[in-house]
């Protein structure tokens, strides 16, 4: 027990680095809520302040008058709870057989999908978009989402994959010595000890494609199917010129359903994650 | 199991309902697809209003508006011509266009434009947009933008330095000599005149044409050199003399875009700014109450006023099944004084003769006045159509203007890498 023990001034340190990681992560978002609430010359004044001297919710209404924020939010709702909750339901028994029943198939499978995290977006975005568009998926949300299940496949299968590894094989041992059937098994005591990891794996998926912007812009060609990172890039102008105000407004709003997922799914995640990991 | 084949259910039902195709219903009316780059709610409002005017009069053509990204367009069109998937209708700028033109992505439009027209819009602005040995026209110009040197007005005056008009400019070697004398005159840690320098290839090549610099030569085989004369040398070596040698402008906005030189620019730490013409826009709408601006013409060389301009533009997709339709509404939209309307939502100037003519167009107010006075000196980039500019551009322009600006490199480097490595970039494209 004495050598987890750390010396104060280690201590002092562990903390300073902690939070200087934490303003490092959080500046630009507190930057980017202080922007939001600043007037048009708050915004060019030449000394920045963090808190705005004249607060407005003018960039909010002018935001929400200039693009429709709300049904781009919903498109983009739409497609990453879908993207999330498909690429779970595949990926959770793909890794549970990858990850329990080891052969050369199996690492053929995760060498593969080590592979294929190496190709880029611009690599596969013409061929991807005469699949999809053989099959009239282009400028569907159908098709949005087949391209986000299929982009976050890899790693959440490589993630999940992780989960099942760490879920002792014993704990089906006794429940099958127990008298329980796979499926009971599998349903009993499996899943249960996997759902803080389902529900991480759910969370990438649900980011990623929240956040996604390319495959957007290039799949849906009409405004009313349009994502919102797409409609984001309504209020930039050409040569790096924005219109800064409203875009904080809306991009601090893009931010808020990541942030409020995983403020209520985190203490679920890591509480999950320690329940039975040691003897108490 | 039955909550999850329910929620799957819903999935399910919930996607296909979000998975209506793009094809309109069959009633007989032509429908198509315009993508506009305009995003200031000004210029959107006249897009819409024109588009809505359009559609109220033509039943049986009617146009969705879409509004597309200055910032990802040209991604976007290269995978949605590729996909066959373009908008009928693209709004875009004159150097974005050579790939797509030689690609055979853009209608020639030489058959489908009306002489009215082609005759409001002159020759030198055609040539922006017209590509190829048979000289294709590929796209309309309709709006454009010249440099301009946006001031302090009280500083200006209280320095007692000449201000210049478009009748009679600066010189830039005058310039100089005012950049020395206005710094003097603001005190320490403040600067005449600050660069924003982020695009530093388009700035020295457009303004460089008022020295007479071309950079770029034709020859007899049809083949493009980069040559980089006496002429070519005045501009860039100007903006070099101002950072690294008088100190007349800082060295910090070298990295900056327009919009960051303007805090700067509002507190009165830097007398002049040379920016585009459209962010007269931008300091009506930010500066602080009391601050009092004026535009001013760039500084003039050998040939004058003379500077390079890439218009912005309005195109057919070769795809498009509805040419001529499309080409009715461009003549619809880009009548004059529509055009008028379009220039005024987005602060730039048209191209059209007889809408430049507009009287609102040659207010004093917000410097309207200077920009049409320098518009006739108005001449296509160079370069803008030369295969392999992009790379050269990238690669080997963009970090020799850098470093020669920041006093990294000297002109005689410039000159080299300019010519020696950019024809060997250029010589790659024009193998035959």
């Amino acid at each position: 027990m004495s050598a987890l023990r750390t010396s104060r001034p280690a201590r002092i340190g562990q903390y300073l680095a902690l939070l200087a990681y934490l303003v490092f992560l959080a500046f630009p978002f507190l930057w980017l809520i202080s922007t939001a609430f600043k007037p048009a010359p708050e915004l060019a004044s030449l000394h920045p302040t963090w808190i705005p001297e004249d607060p407005t919710l003018g960039n909010f209404r002018q935001a929400f008058d200039e693009q429709p924020l709300l049904r781009a939010a919903a498109n983009s709702l739409i497609a990453a709870v879908s993207a999330a909750l498909i690429a779970v339901a595949v990926a959770t028994p793909l890794a549970y057989v990858t990850a329990r029943h080891r052969g050369r198939l199996a690492s053929a499978a995760t060498g593969w999908v080590v592979i294929s995290q190496a190709f880029p977006f611009v690599l596969v975005i013409i061929p991807l978009f005469l699949i999809l568009k053989n099959l009239h998926l282009v400028n569907s949300v159908l098709g949005l989402v087949l391209v986000y299940v299929v982009w976050s496949l890899p790693f959440a299968l490589w993630m999940l994959m992780g989960y099942v590894r760490a879920v002792p094989a014993e704990l089906e041992e006794a429940a099958a010595v127990d008298g329980a059937g796979r499926l009971r098994t599998l349903v009993s005591v499996t899943a249960p000890l996997l759902a803080p990891g389902i529900v991480a794996t759910a969370l990438f998926a649900f980011v990623t494609a929240w956040n996604e912007f390319f495959f957007a812009l290039v799949l849906l060609k009409t405004p009313e199917k349009q994502t919102l990172p797409v409609v984001l890039t309504h209020f930039l102008g050409a040569e790096g010129v924005a219109d800064l105000g409203p875009l904080a407004a809306a991009a601090f709003l893009a931010t808020l359903p990541s942030l409020v997922v995983f403020a209520v799914l985190q203490r679920r995640i890591t509480g999950g994650m320690m329940a039975g990991a040691v003897k108490s | 199991m039955r909550r999850i084949l329910t929620a799957a259910a819903a999935l399910v039902l919930l996607l296909t309902g979000c998975t209506a195709g793009d094809e309109g219903p069959d009633d007989g009316v032509v429908r198509l697809r315009f993508q506009s780059l305009a995003w200031q709610k000004e210029s959107v409002d006249a897009n819409r209003q024109l588009v809505d005017e359009w559609n109220a009069t033509h039943p049986r053509v009617q146009i969705d508006y879409v509004q597309g990204s200055w910032d990802s367009v040209h991604d976007q069109l290269l995978t949605s011509f590729e996909g066959g998937e373009a908008p009928d209708l693209i709004h875009d700028a004159s150097d974005d266009l050579a790939d797509f033109a030689y690609g055979g992505h853009l209608a020639d439009l030489r058959p489908l434009l009306p002489e009215r027209l082609r005759a409001d819009i002159p020759a030198r602005s055609w040539e922006t947009t017209t590509f190829g040995s048979d000289k294709g026209v590929y796209g309309v110009p309709f709006l454009q933008e010249p440099r301009v040197i946006i001031a302090n007005r009280k500083i200006l005056e209280s320095s007692g330095v000449r201000v210049p008009t478009p009748e009679k400019p600066w010189s830039w070697t005058e310039f100089r000599q005012i950049a020395q004398d206005l710094t003097r005159s603001m005190g320490p840690g403040r600067y005449a005149v600050a660069w924003p320098l982020k695009e530093p290839v388009s700035v020295s090549l457009n303004l460089g044409l008022s020295a007479g610099g071309r950079l770029f030569h034709r020859e007899a085989d049809g083949r493009v050199t980069v040559r980089f004369t006496e002429a070519d040398a005045v501009v860039p070596g100007t903006i070099h003399d101002l950072v690294v040698t008088d100190r007349t402008a800082p060295r910090t906005t070298l990295g900056s875009g327009g919009s960051d030189t303007l805090p700067g620019f509002f507190a009165g730490k830097y007398a002049m700014v040379p920016l585009g013409f459209a962010y007269r826009q931008q300091i009506a709408q930010q500066a602080p109450e009391g601050f009092e601006w004026t535009v001013l013409p760039a500084p003039a060389g050998d040939a004058g006023l003379t500077q390079g301009v890439s218009p912005q533009t309005l195109s057919i997709a070769e795809d498009s099944p509805y040419k001529k339709e499309a080409a009715e509404f461009l003549d619809f939209f880009l009548r004059p004084e529509n055009m008028v309307r379009l220039a005024r939502g987005d602060w730039m100037l048209p191209t059209g003769t007889k809408a430049l003519a507009d009287p609102s167009l040659h207010t004093a107010e917000d410097g309207w006045a200077t920009g049409a006075a320098v518009a006739q000196r108005l001449r296509p980039a160079p370069a803008q159509s030369v295969r392999g500019y992009p790379e050269w551009k990238d690669k080997v322009a963009t970090p020799a203007f850098q470093e020669y600006y920041s006093g990294a490199i000297d002109a005689g480097e410039l000159r080299r890498r300019l010519v020696e490595d950019g024809n060997r970039v250029l010589a790659r494209y024009q193998r035959k």
